[in-house]
Parts: structure tokens; C-alpha cells; sequence
């Protein structure tokens, strides 16, 4: 196990092949940093993009809340639908970079972006008066829980960081949600909320479907919420006793580091000798 | 009984050291890679700021004596900025404000000549096989009027054209010179397919309906065709040897595109004049009483389309002759340097 730990760690210096929805976006171009800096350095960029496109997101669902006005409303979905399908690019990039995020938040990002694309071919008609303005609070709120995440997460990383966990090693990206979870038991009551809201949402849709003017849409979309509901609590309960058997893998993985570096430096002055003899 | 693992294990053991050593001296080469590439980049910029403000200075002095050593002069400078652009095609490049937005800053530059070739020759084959794709789509919907299908193929456009934009950004800053217009065409193209996803399902979405899949089928048609003829074009400037040790750059982009052309250059007009015809059939029908904002909208886009492609198209014919000759100035810069290059190795080997 110790040596599989090393293992990984030299894979992450070396160049690694995209995923197949990255290639189909991208193609072959290489996405691998090879340098942890620069790794640690992305996935900081990666947290500072969620919170300003959550910033822009909160700015226009309070205008759409307060004023009913078409293109502002299609505009607002665009940009969901657009942050999503980056957030799924970005998150593939920091995969290949050997971050551990969980599966299903990345299939959470996808069913969003579907979700929001449903949002954006729903008619502008009867049941969409009823459910929008629910949509904005929703967004509203989920907006505030990512500041209210973002803030707590850099925190928790300032003191870990100061706390000397680095050991000439930079953090590694991975224990992406290690990372997230150790501030987060603060956190885990907005979070269920933001749940339970979803699961509300998902309600509303299943009544709105009994409607006259009801189209495909309200009951799919109701169906997605339903899901993303079921997902994100069960990931969410699911990790809480993991987050003891992380933290545990997470100190293995910081001592592997310091005797592989240990045995390195041991390696070269061993060699050194043996030079000398040549 | 043990003893046979503990030896295997005692063998993985020393592979596995090996892998280590030659690990640390990877990431030793590494650390000189990039810090040698720092050092290029610096110097590259420190030599474009003085090229910059010896051009000021040799305008001023071209009312002064001695034209043809200031003709010189000139000439050195346009060869020089020539060969820092060769040189800079092998340092790692900064992304655009665009890729900057979507991937974050990722280094997205290829280093070496062949891959970035390959990497463009993947784009051409992405375009290709998604226009396949769209072909049959549109093909399926002229028989079928089923609303999920629609939705479907408009949807599938718009992320088609989206990723087309994002891998043209990363052709951008591999040197590729892709003339702005087709960048911001398919930018407009993703807007304008965004329209026709919003259309809602009525009388005017009906009567231009088949029109729109007629010339989106037109479209996969000529991209096949230019495909082809793109494709022959090329093997047949490498046979005729004008590789000579250096593989075909990137740029030149639309030299190689026009130069296959000139038998395409009819079908692409009247691919034009199709996008005119939409933009006209959009405009007379958005005094239906059912039209929405969508119909004057697609008109306008088809418009813009058509005045950009043509007017693009047009200006490309003479530029093409232009181009060419760029182009063989850069081929003989690069031979100039490769084979300055080797002398100066020469020089060294008999120095030694």
C-alpha cells in the first residue's frame, strides 16, 4: 500500500492522458501541470471562478426576482448553462491533475447544465409564472452557500497551511473534498437546507405537472431536482464518516511524502560514494 | 515457503528504486526546462522592445541620407521579427482572455512542430465527423417533426459551434493565424444557434423550418467537400517537398484553405447567397402576426453572415498571392536559421 502511495506520487509529475470528454472537447492538447505549485495554483483559480460567476449569479437572480422582463430571465438561464458546462470542463481538467473529486459531483454539474438547458426551452407560459419566482429564491440562496463555502474553505486551507502541513511539500490537490469537509461541519446544516430545497422544488414541479397548461418540461424537471436531491444528500451523509477515514489517509499520504524524500536524499549520498569509487 | 515473494519483492524493490533515481534527475531536467524557458521568453521580450524602438528611430532617418542602407536595415529588421516568431513557436505561449475564462490558466501551447500539426489535423477531423453528425440529424428532422428531435439537433449545434470556438482559441495561441472574422463567425454561429433553440414552437418556426435544415444540410456538404479537398491539397505540398527537415506550421491556416479552393470557391458563394435568401425569408416573415423578436433577430445574424463571408472570401483571393509569398519568406527563414545553426555547431565541435 505504502509503495502504491509512492507510485502515485511520481505519476503526478509525469504527463497523463485527458479523459474521453475532455478529448472530445479539447482534443489532445495536454492538460497536465507537472509543476504542485502550479497544480495548487489552478485549483485556487478553479475555487475563485465559482464564487465570482456565484457573485454575478446572485446579482442577476435578485433583478429577475424583483423585475419580470424575457430576454433578462433567458439571459440569467444562458449563463447557468454556460457556468455549468465550464465547471464541467474545468473539473475534468483538475481530474486529469489528480484531484479526487467525487463522481457524482461531477455528474451533479452535468445534470445541471441538462437542467438548466430544460429551463432554457421551457415556453414562457402559465406554469412558468408559477415556478420562477421559487427558481430565483433557490438561486439565491444556493449562490449564498457557495460564498458561505468559499470563505470557510480558504480558512480552513490558510490555517493548514500555516500549521505546517507543508513539510517543504506543497498541499496536493487531491482531498479535494477532504479539504472541503474539514471546514465544513459548520457548513452541513446550510447545506441540508439547500437540499431540502431542491426536494421542495422538486415537489412544486410534481404538483405544477397536474396542471392544464403543463408541458414535458415541469415533469422531467422535477424528476432532475428529485435526483440531484436523493445524490446530494446521500454523498453528503455518506461522507461525514468517511471524513475520519480521509483525514487518516490523508496523514499516510503526507508521510509517504516525507520518506520518499527522505529515501531520495538518502538515494543521492548513497550514490555519491559509489562515484567517487568509479 | 515465503522465500520466492520476499525475493520477488526484493526485486520490485530495486526496480523500484531505479524508478525513483530516474524520477528525481526527470525532475531536476524539469526545473532547467522551465527555467531555460523563462529566460527564453524574457529575451525575446527584451529583443522585441528594442526591435520597436529601432523601428521609430529608422522611419526618422528615412529623410535623411543613405537610402539604401536604410532600406537594409529595414530588411534585417523584418528578418529578425521573422525569426523571433520561429523561435517563440517553441516556447510555451499564455492563453487569450477567451481560454483564459474556460479553462483557467492552463498551458495550452504545443512545443513541438509535429504535434501541433497533429493537433490541427484532429480539429479538421472533429469538424468533420460532427458535421456528419449534423448531416444526418437534419436529414432525420426533414422527415420527422418531432419537437425532442429539433430541440435535440439545435442543441447539439450550439455546443458544436461553443467547442469549435474553444479549440480554435487553442489554435489561436499555438501561431495558428486564423483571420478574426471566421473566430467571431463562429461565435455568432453559437448565438444564433442559442436563437433557435428559444424559438418557441409555432406558425413561423413551421414555415422556416425546412428551410434551415435544406441549409444546414448545404453546409455539412461544402465542409465535406472542403475537407477533401483540403486534405489533397496538403499531402501534395508535403510530397512536393516543401517540408524540407521542417514540418508544415500551423499558420497559414487559410493559405492552405485557399489554396485547394479556388475549384470550391463557386459552391462557397452560393452557400452565400443561401444565407441571403434566409435573411430575406426571416425578414418578409417576421410580419406574420405570430412572429417573436427570434425571427427580425435570425434575419439580421444571416444577414451579417452573408456581408462577412462574402466580403472575407473576396478579399482572401488577392491576399492569397500575398500570403504565399509570406509564407515561402518564412520557409526560407526557417532554412536560413537550421542551417546557421548547424554551422555554429560545427564551429564548436572544431573548437573543441
Amino acid at each position: 500500500m505504502k509503495r502504491k502511495a509512492q507510485l502515485y506520487e511520481i505519476e503526478q509529475t509525469l504527463p497523463k492522458p485527458n479523459g474521453i470528454y475532455l478529448k472530445i472537447i479539447l482534443g489532445n492538447v495536454n492538460v497536465s501541470i507537472l509543476n504542485k505549485e502550479e497544480k495548487f495554483k489552478y485549483k485556487d483559480e478553479y475555487e475563485k471562478f465559482k464564487l465570482i460567476l456565484s457573485m454575478i449569479g446572485i446579482v442577476m437572480a435578485i433583478l429577475n426576482f424583483c423585475v419580470r422582463f424575457r430576454a433578462l430571465e433567458l439571459s440569467y438561464i444562458f449563463l447557468l448553462v454556460w457556468y455549468y458546462c465550464t465547471l464541467t470542463i474545468r473539473e475534468s481538467i483538475l481530474k486529469v491533475n489528480g484531484s479526487r473529486i467525487k463522481g457524482w459531483w461531477r455528474l451533479h454539474h452535468f445534470l445541471s447544465t441538462v437542467a438548466a438547458g430544460i429551463l432554457l426551452i421551457w415556453p414562457d407560459n402559465e406554469t412558468w409564472s408559477h415556478f420562477r419566482n421559487q427558481f430565483m429564491i433557490f438561486n439565491i440562496y444556493i449562490s449564498l452557500v457557495q460564498y458561505l463555502q468559499f470563505r470557510y474553505q480558504r480558512g480552513v486551507l490558510y490555517r493548514l497551511k500555516a500549521l505546517g502541513e507543508r513539510h517543504n511539500m506543497d498541499i496536493t490537490i487531491e482531498g479535494f473534498h477532504s479539504w472541503m469537509w474539514r471546514g465544513l461541519s459548520f457548513l452541513l446544516p446550510f447545506l441540508f437546507i439547500g437540499y431540502l430545497f431542491q426536494l421542495y422544488n422538486a415537489y412544486t414541479l410534481f404538483w405544477l405537472s397536474y396542471n392544464v397548461t403543463t408541458t414535458w418540461h415541469v415533469p422531467v424537471l422535477s424528476l432532475m431536482f428529485f435526483i440531484l436531491f436523493i445524490g446530494n444528500t446521500l454523498t453528503t451523509i455518506s461522507v461525514i464518516p468517511s471524513k475520519f477515514q480521509e483525514k487518516v489517509k490523508l496523514q499516510y499520504r503526507v508521510m509517504s511524502q516525507r520518506l520518499s524524500s527522505q529515501l531520495l536524499n538518502r538515494e543521492t549520498e548513497d550514490n555519491q560514494p559509489t562515484n567517487k569509487q568509479d | 515457503m515465503s522465500d520466492p515473494i520476499w525475493e520477488e519483492w526484493q526485486e520490485l524493490s530495486k526496480d523500484y528504486n531505479e524508478l525513483e533515481t530516474v524520477n528525481g534527475s526527470y525532475l531536476k531536467k524539469l526545473a532547467e526546462l522551465t527555467n531555460l524557458q523563462q529566460t527564453c521568453l524574457k529575451h525575446i521580450a527584451r529583443q522585441r522592445n528594442r526591435l520597436k524602438m529601432m523601428k521609430k528611430i529608422v522611419k526618422q532617418l528615412k529623410r535623411e541620407v543613405n537610402a539604401d542602407k536604410v532600406a537594409e536595415l529595414k530588411n534585417y529588421i523584418m528578418k529578425r521579427e521573422a525569426e523571433l516568431q520561429v523561435i517563440e513557436q517553441t516556447l510555451p505561449k499564455q492563453s487569450r482572455k477567451y481560454l483564459k475564462i474556460v479553462l483557467g490558466s492552463i498551458d495550452v501551447s504545443f512545443l513541438n512542430k509535429e504535434d501541433k500539426f497533429k493537433y490541427k489535423d484532429e480539429y479538421e477531423k472533429f469538424k468533420l465527423i460532427n458535421h456528419v453528425i449534423a448531416f444526418f440529424l437534419s436529414i432525420l428532422n426533414l422527415y420527422y417533426d418531432f419537437r425532442p428531435l429539433q430541440l435535440f439537433y439545435v442543441g447539439f449545434l450550439v455546443w458544436y459551434y461553443c467547442t469549435i470556438s474553444i479549440r480554435e482559441s487553442i489554435l489561436k495561441v499555438n501561431g495558428s493565424r486564423i483571420k478574426g472574422w471566421w473566430t467571431l463567425h463562429h461565435v455568432l454561429s453559437t448565438v444564433g444557434s442559442a436563437i433557435y433553440l428559444v424559438w418557441p414552437e409555432n406558425e413561423t418556426w413551421s414555415q422556416f423550418k425546412s428551410q434551415f435544415l435544406w441549409y444546414n444540410i448545404y453546409n455539412c456538404l461544402i465542409q465535406y467537400l472542403q475537407f477533401k479537398y483540403q486534405r489533397g491539397a496538403l499531402y501534395r505540398l508535403k510530397a512536393l517537398g516543401e517540408r524540407d527537415k521542417m514540418d508544415i506550421t500551423i499558420e497559414g491556416f487559410h493559405s492552405w484553405m485557399w489554396k485547394g479552393l479556388t475549384f470550391l470557391l463557386p459552391f462557397l458563394f452560393i452557400g452565400y447567397f443561401f444565407q441571403l435568401s434566409n435573411a430575406i425569408v426571416l425578414y418578409k416573415l417576421s410580419y406574420h402576426p405570430q412572429a417573436t423578436w427570434h425571427v427580425m433577430f435570425s434575419s439580421a445574424l444571416f444577414f451579417i453572415f452573408f456581408v462577412g463571408n462574402t466580403i472575407t472570401t473576396i478579399m482572401v483571393v488577392p491576399n492569397k498571392i500575398r500570403e504565399k509569398m509570406m509564407f515561402q519568406y518564412r520557409v526560407m527563414t526557417q532554412r536560413l536559421y537550421n542551417v546557421v545553426n548547424e554551422k555554429v555547431a560545427k564551429i564548436n565541435l572544431q573548437r573543441k
